[in-house]
């Protein structure tokens, strides 16, 4: 799968990106844990036959909980919201930056650089990849590989596909060969990072917190003494 | 390269992280400006050799304009800048110089031939590839600076991606479909990429959907407490 760093990394982009005044290191900690939630399923395969990338990389549990974050804090009255009593608006905002990046920081890593996500688990054995490339050409116009419309093996959606969910199961830290059951003395491997575009993702997104949390010191966050809305901009 | 779509898309995401009360689309547009510029060594390419990815392409000029905005900012009693320009684009200048490093130089540096990183101290192109894994089997592997020690000598060697120089490296783009000095009967093909790759159109994802929800929140920055 894409490395958990890459998908953390997202996270804390997306979380220096959309948090806004919600900004803190525990929000941040919220949102970056909701970037590696969808890897978990790889525990669920050891049970469950081909569950990598698939129980929690489907649609449903974000749909789900969009869903009924939607309900809670848009369609109820004010007042009414369970979410926004409990933790204010501040926790409305982290919710739905939490939700945010597990679609796109943990599902979106592993569809579009990792192994693949199977969206419509378990409706269809088909883990989807978005691979190809989209170019203009003075030769041959648009050239675009991404959609493959009738691509073979099952599924509907047009898009690449990475194998079963059974047939080829993902391999992980926590399951390497990705098959049910749990081996001990297997050989692990936890990959940081594969290939020079992550370790850039990953070197942004250390450089984009270190300047936020510096607070005063870095001159990006806007709070350059200029007084407008001092406080709460970078914290 | 990676194309300026890519490198504007992986900026607008750092920007959005960055800029804080200043998110505005007048930010942006400079922002994309800085994005940009750099590609504009593709035309240089044509009266100097290999100034694609050498020129615009560097961590030293970069280094150079952030030691002058630090000195000038905050060192010297009266400056220059500051009289100039507001607060307000001193920061956007930083956040600017933070894109053009991280998300144009840096993602051109692990790509084909890499960068002209050093240029113009030193005329070398590097390439950043490799990857960090733990393993039991192995404990920690990083293959993006290779170190060997010749064991009959005992010197060491380091390759951190070294390639060609600038005489010997053309990195194909719109305005210089190949390579100057190979000779081909061919009809020119200028290809011109969006995204070659997953990850690639991934960074431009990123990027629009960072905008969309900003848009989509509101103001941004001031609506929650």
């Amino acid at each position: 799968m894409a490395p958990t760093l890459v998908s953390a990394a997202v996270g804390a982009l997306l979380a220096a990106a959309l948090l806004g005044r919600a900004f803190d290191r525990r929000a941040v900690a919220v949102v970056v844990a909701a970037a590696l939630l969808p890897r978990l399923d790889a525990a669920a395969s050891l049970v469950v036959p081909g569950a990598t990338n698939a129980f929690l990389h489907a649609v449903w549990a974000p749909l789900l909980v969009g869903g009924a974050l939607y309900l809670d804090t848009v369609r109820r009255p004010a007042g009414a919201s369970a979410l926004r009593d409990r933790f204010g608006r501040r926790g409305v905002r982290v919710a739905w930056v939490a939700l945010a990046s597990f679609v796109v920081a943990g599902i979106g890593a592993a569809l579009f650089a990792g192994e693949g996500a199977a969206l419509l688990y378990p409706l269809e054995d088909a883990r989807y990849v978005v691979r190809g490339r989209l170019v203009f050409s003075t030769q041959e116009g648009v050239v675009q590989t991404f959609l493959a419309p009738d691509g073979d093996g099952p599924g509907v959606l047009p898009l690449g596909r990475a194998g079963g969910t059974v047939a080829d199961p993902v391999a992980s830290w926590i399951n390497p060969d990705g098959r049910p059951g749990f081996d001990p003395r297997a050989d692990r491997e936890f990959r940081f990072v594969d290939g020079g575009w992550q370790l850039v993702v990953v070197a942004a997104a250390a450089a984009t917190l270190a300047v936020r949390f510096g607070g005063r010191d870095g001159d990006t966050t806007g709070d350059d003494g200029s007084g407008a809305s001092d406080d709460g901009v970078s914290r | 390269m990676p194309s300026t779509v890519v490198h504007a898309g992986f900026a607008l995401l750092l920007a959005a992280g960055l800029l804080g009360a200043y998110y505005d689309r007048r930010a942006l547009a400079v922002l994309l400006v800085v994005i940009v510029l750099p590609e504009a060594d593709s035309f240089l390419g044509l009266i100097m050799a290999g100034a694609h990815r050498t020129v615009g392409h560097n961590f030293v000029l970069p280094a150079v304009a952030a030691l002058a905005l630090y000195y000038d900012t905050r060192v010297r009693e009266r400056s220059l800048v500051r009289e100039r320009l507001s607060p307000r684009w001193i920061s956007v200048a930083w956040v600017a110089l933070f894109a053009h490093v991280f998300a144009h130089v840096a993602l051109d540096w692990t790509h084909l031939d890499g960068v002209n990183v050093f240029w113009p101290l030193r005329d070398r192109f590097f390439q950043l590839d490799g990857g960090i894994v733990y393993s039991t089997a192995d404990g920690f592997v990083q293959t993006f600076v290779d170190v060997r020690v010749d064991p009959e000598t005992g010197s060491r060697t380091v390759d951190a991606g070294a390639g060609g120089t600038s005489e010997t490296v053309h990195v194909n783009t719109p305005v210089q479909p190949r390579d100057p000095d190979v000779d081909v009967d061919e009809p020119v093909d200028r290809r011109f990429p969006i995204a070659n790759s997953g990850w690639r159109l991934y960074l431009i994802g990123l990027g629009l959907f960072a905008l969309g929800a900003r848009r989509l929140q509101g103001d941004g920055v001031g609506d929650d407490a």
